[in-house]
């Protein structure tokens, strides 16, 4: 759980970096505080990401897209999978590989994280485009 | 030719028997079958293995001629022990109806036990303090024990983690502890070195009741991090700079190639600080088997068995004991600091923040020098330390933070697109 301190850190980057988006901390008081942004891809399509709190800065939070995502081909991303990058889905949500266990620090802000999501939504769509998969563009997330 | 059986029993237990104004009691012999090896005791024993009789206390001393058959006595019975004072007792085994006394051994009391011990350690000051260890891995139990030779008085012991088979090579437990909790093994492993330390135990995962964690951290003298992961390494770390309190990390990396410690000094730099130096290498941990593996992320999830298989690497025991050795000493080191004991000396050398030991020139160490004509430089078999710079902006350790903001993935993404802000 983040110190009171982490997060005013967390809410300048993000107010720096963001400073027109309606992101929101929430259950912020409860044991499973999250937060959500909104992700808008170049080809205009909008998303949200989710990003669990519970254990942040110590472990690599979880990240999601708040809906479960299909393959080109129809195949829900509801499972692990090294090629797209997808972990073992939760609230029905993909979730994303982000992070890997070696390269985390309790120094990696949330707007970093977000800004991997992103990323990989753009991957997401390309790879809808062209039916490569995503590791096609993406190198593992480190 | 010694005399068998040879019979033990515990002073202090004459000692709660004589306080207890019994005239008798029943107590119970555990006998190491086929080796006449007999332990007697008033109150039964937690773990015990071989055969197990009763036993009668009775309090005064032998009242009927030697050899003469006692009239009371059943053939249940396999041994009287009569009590004359709480430091003296006479043993009697039965033999059909007959008593034939034997020669007896005492434990000795609590005063008796330390006193024996005493030698370079001032057992006084250790034993009044309180380590907490979280990890009894191969690690973990093996400096529990030492430190429990040590004299040291009272351990809080943190594992959530059973024996299995993949733990036995490296660690202290044995076949006959497979299926148990490390905390009751790890706790009789202490007890049995000391009987009268006080031992708690907590097979829980820190990681998931942090307010535990800081609580107990409160009560210790020092925390020794024997775990596999940096989640908690970092949760503890995060705690100790917060109470201020003293630490010692430890680990293998991969095939116990080598390994490295930390000792976080309050005020000094932590585990994060170090995380950022040229020396750490998170990547190299070792990964001992594939369910902690997988546990702490180590093995990602899309990774089949059989492909992790590969990446649980285990060094040998000799391998980790160098580790656990200079672990202990800083701990005992630091208990005693300040005060005049036989290790204070070794405040003079055990001076850096970080401790870094290669047992073969391979991998990540294969450009250290060989050990003949090494100089200064780090070589294998001997430590090699290091100070850590306190990091102005630590996440962990410092007020003022200042995050990883990624800048080298905003930049990939800005080659994609420009970040439209989304209303
Ligand atoms: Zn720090």
């Amino acid at each position: 759980m983040m110190t009171p301190e982490r997060l005013q850190a967390e809410k300048d980057v993000l107010k720096r970096k963001l400073p027109c988006y309606d992101y929101r901390f929430l259950d912020m008081e409860t044991s499973k505080p999250y937060i959500v942004l909104p992700a808008k891809t170049n080809r205009g399509n909008i998303y949200t990401i989710r990003i669990e709190l519970d254990e942040f800065p110590n472990e690599i939070p979880k990240a999601f897209v708040t809906k479960m995502l299909k393959t080109k081909l129809g195949k829900e991303m509801n499972d692990c999978s090294a090629s797209m990058h997808t972990l073992t889905s939760e609230h029905g949500y993909t979730r994303i590989c982000h992070y890997g266990y070696s390269s985390w620090t309790p120094m990696v802000s949330l707007y970093k994280i977000y800004v991997k999501c992103r990323l990989w939504l753009e991957m997401y769509e390309l790879h809808l485009q062209t039916g490569h998969n995503m590791d096609y563009y993406l190198n593992h997330q480190e | 030719m010694e005399e068998l059986p040879i019979i033990y029993i515990d002073k202090e237990e004459l000692k709660e028997f004589c306080s207890q104004d019994l005239s008798e009691k029943e107590g119970i012999s555990y006998e190491w079958e086929k080796e006449q090896v007999v332990h007697i005791k008033l109150n039964p024993s937690l773990h015990s293995f071989g055969r197990i009789g009763k036993v009668a206390f009775q309090r005064g001393d032998f009242p009927f001629p030697y050899g003469q058959s006692v009239p009371w006595i059943k053939d249940e019975f396999s041994y009287i022990v009569y009590v004359l004072d709480e430091n003296t007792a006479r043993v009697f085994e039965v033999v059909e109806g007959r008593l034939i006394e034997k020669k007896l051994y005492y434990i000795p009391s609590k005063d008796d036990l330390y006193s024996r011990s005493k030698g370079i350690l001032e057992v006084n000051i250790l034993e009044s303090k309180r380590v907490m260890i979280v990890g009894l891995g191969s690690f973990g139990s093996q400096i529990a024990i030492e430190l429990a030779k040590a004299g040291v008085g009272s351990f809080s012991l943190f594992d959530f983690d059973r024996i299995e088979l993949h733990n036995l090579a490296r660690h202290t437990c044995t076949i006959k502890d497979l299926g148990r909790l490390k905390t009751d093994a790890i706790y009789d492993a202490i007890v049995g070195k000391n009987p009268y330390a006080h031992v708690d135990k907590f097979p829980i995962d820190i990681n998931k009741n942090i307010p535990l964690l800081n609580e107990e951290i409160s009560k210790a003298d020092i925390v020794i991090c024997a775990t596999d992961n940096n989640k908690s390494r970092f949760n503890i770390s995060e705690e100790l700079v917060k109470q201020q309190k003293l630490g010692i990390f430890g680990r293998a990396v991969t095939r116990a190639e080598g390994g490295d410690i930390f000792r976080y000094v309050p005020g000094g730099p932590c585990y994060c600080c170090l995380i950022g130096t040229e020396w750490y290498d998170t990547s190299a941990e070792e990964i001992t088997n594939i369910g902690s593996g997988r546990r702490n992320g180590q093995i990602p999830a899309y990774v089949s068995d059989e492909d992790a298989d590969a990446v649980v690497q285990v060094g040998l025991s000799s391998d980790i004991e160098p580790i656990c050795n200079l672990m202990v000493k800083l701990t005992l080191m630091e208990l005693s600091r300040g005060e005049d004991s036989g290790i204070s000396c070794l405040e003079d050398e055990l001076v850096y923040d970080y401790y870094m030991w290669a047992n073969r020139r391979e991998r990540r160490h294969v450009n250290w020098a060989p050990l003949p004509n090494a100089g200064n430089r780090p070589t294998i078999l001997r430590w090699y330390g290091a100070y850590i710079k306190k990091v102005e902006d630590c996440p962990l350790c410092s007020h003022h933070i200042v995050l990883d903001e990624g800048e080298e993935y905003e930049a990939k993404l800005g080659e994609m697109t420009d970040m439209k802000d989304v209303d």
